[in-house]
């Protein structure tokens, strides 16, 4: 027994270090859970207020610019409310000149060529509704976030208090932003989009093909869209945007533009490069959006068998 | 000095080192690929004969404390245990020619440049290999990682040796 205890003795540092690094390393890898319960994380109360009260600090040394961020919102917030009730319209022809030889000068028309969908982008535009008394549209503001790492993170100042819960996408002005991880009475902690297990179904808004998103981990303005097959035609600078399928974001919503792809060797799909609308340098306000019929949505598809259950929805 | 005191001059300094890295010098960035680990100096410049299992603890509490601001789960805790617990074999690797004396401590003008650079090389070194692959989780993106640990070890490390020439004097080492 004695020497049990001298051998404990004489190795404790190597013990409580195998001990402490186990239990780290646990923290970490559970920590990138969904429905794991994170107890630490900024979420909770006292990191939230340290770090809310530097965030008030920093606040004056970027306030002009963020007016002027919130002011081109609210400019064009205002341009989708009074809009002119012929935006959406399209003229069914249009005007010619008249033929070099016809003395009688008359005007031609000709039918415009009938687009492939000629729905589909109206549908994409869909406004989200902000004025949704039951299912608001939450306005948050980032207090804490990193961009550089592998795994990103966002702190938000609104909580169970706000009508925030876990699963709830986060958009900007920009685009779409992160989903919610885990929430106290008055923070929030969202994954964002820069992180290696967050992905956005998304497709391209010109011809609707659905692919899906994900972070490579090293360039914070670049995204990779996968799964958009080699047969589709691409171009760069096409929309890409959600897509409305995991019931997260409203279908539409602006992820970003094709900046590049290419065609590899032993692939069946695009590698396409996203450059990202959100500029997460200088990410300050940010809206939390509800999807009313999402509970419902998730029980139809747990009943017919899509999903093993319902908490245990992909990302 | 007594253990009371001890105990409340580490509380004290563990405080100083969180609240000025939480504060500021994590927003700090150098070439978007280098960070200043600041926090580190509070393990690094621990009195030289402290038990190793405090030390751990005290790697834990800080780490921890890290990862909850930065919700990074057990990410500074993982790698600043491995700090603590590499330390005392540089101390070792790093013994004068006839000991370490009672009064000696971690510190640029009684050790010597030389020493000190060592010694805050390798550690430093070896905690952000620890912590940019533990972030990684795999060994992709290696020349970036690479260019991680580099840029971070160059600005820790000068931080590290300013807070040394301002806070710690000639005779005795405190901050």
């Amino acid at each position: 027994m004695s020497n049990l205890f001298a051998f404990l003795f004489r190795f404790s540092g190597l013990l409580i270090f195998g001990l402490l690094e186990a239990v780290a390393l646990y923290l970490y890898i559970t920590s990138n859970s969904y429905h794991r319960a994170a107890f630490f994380n900024s979420a909770n109360a006292y990191a939230g207020q340290v770090l809310e009260r530097r965030m008030q600090v920093l606040d004056y040394f970027s306030l002009a610019e963020q007016n002027r961020r919130l002011l081109a919102e609210n400019a064009l917030l205002r341009q989708q409310i009074f809009r002119p009730d012929t935006a959406g319209r399209e003229a069914d022809s249009v005007a010619l000149p008249p033929l070099p030889g016809d003395t009688l000068h008359r005007v031609r028309y000709r039918r415009t060529a009938a687009r492939p969908r000629p729905d589909t982008l109206l549908l994409a535009r869909r406004p989200v509704p902000s004025h949704d008394p039951v299912y608001p549209l939450v306005p948050a503001r980032v207090i804490s976030q990193t961009q550089r790492a592998v795994d990103n993170y966002l702190t938000l100042n609104v909580g169970t208090a706000d009508g925030v819960v876990p699963g709830l996408g986060v958009i900007a002005a920009g685009g779409v932003v992160g989903r919610i991880k885990s929430v106290s009475a008055h923070y929030a902690t969202a994954t964002s989009l820069l992180h290696s297990k967050t992905t956005v179904s998304a497709k391209l808004r010109r011809d609707g093909t659905v692919g899906s998103l994900h972070w490579p981990g090293d360039d914070p303005l670049h995204a990779l869209l996968d799964y958009i097959p080699r047969q589709n035609r691409l171009a760069r600078g096409d929309t890409v945007v959600t897509s409305g399928y995991n019931a997260i974001f409203p279908d539409g919503l602006f992820i970003g533009v094709v900046d590049d792809f290419r065609k590899e060797a032993d692939k069946n799909f695009w590698t396409v490069r996203v450059r990202l609308g959100v500029d997460f340098n200088r990410l300050s306000h940010v809206y939390v959006v509800h999807m009313p019929t999402k509970a419902e949505r998730d029980t139809v598809e747990a009943h017919a068998g899509l999903k093993p259950t319902a908490e245990d929805v992909a990302p | 000095m007594n253990s009371v005191g001890q105990i409340i001059l580490q509380l004290l300094r563990y405080a100083v080192y969180t609240a000025v890295y939480v504060g500021f010098v994590s927003r700090l960035e150098l070439f978007g690929a280098g960070w200043c680990f600041l926090y580190l100096g509070f393990l690094l410049f621990l009195p030289l004969a402290m038990p190793v299992v405090v030390q751990l603890l005290l790697a834990f509490g800080i780490g921890l404390t890290m990862d909850i601001f930065f919700d990074t789960g057990g990410l500074h805790a993982a790698a600043a245990v491995l700090l603590a617990f590499v330390r005392p074999w540089v101390l070792r690797l790093l013994t004068p020619r006839d000991g370490y004396d009672l009064q000696d401590s971690v510190n640029v003008h009684q050790m010597g440049a030389q020493w000190f650079a060592v010694y805050l090389g390798l550690l430093v070194i070896v905690h952000h290999t620890a912590f940019f692959v533990l972030e990684l989780g795999s060994f992709r993106h290696f020349g970036l990682t690479l260019v991680k640990i580099l840029a971070s070890f160059a600005f820790t490390s000068v931080a590290l040796l300013i807070v040394q020439l301002l806070f710690f004097s000639q005779r005795s080492g405190r901050g």
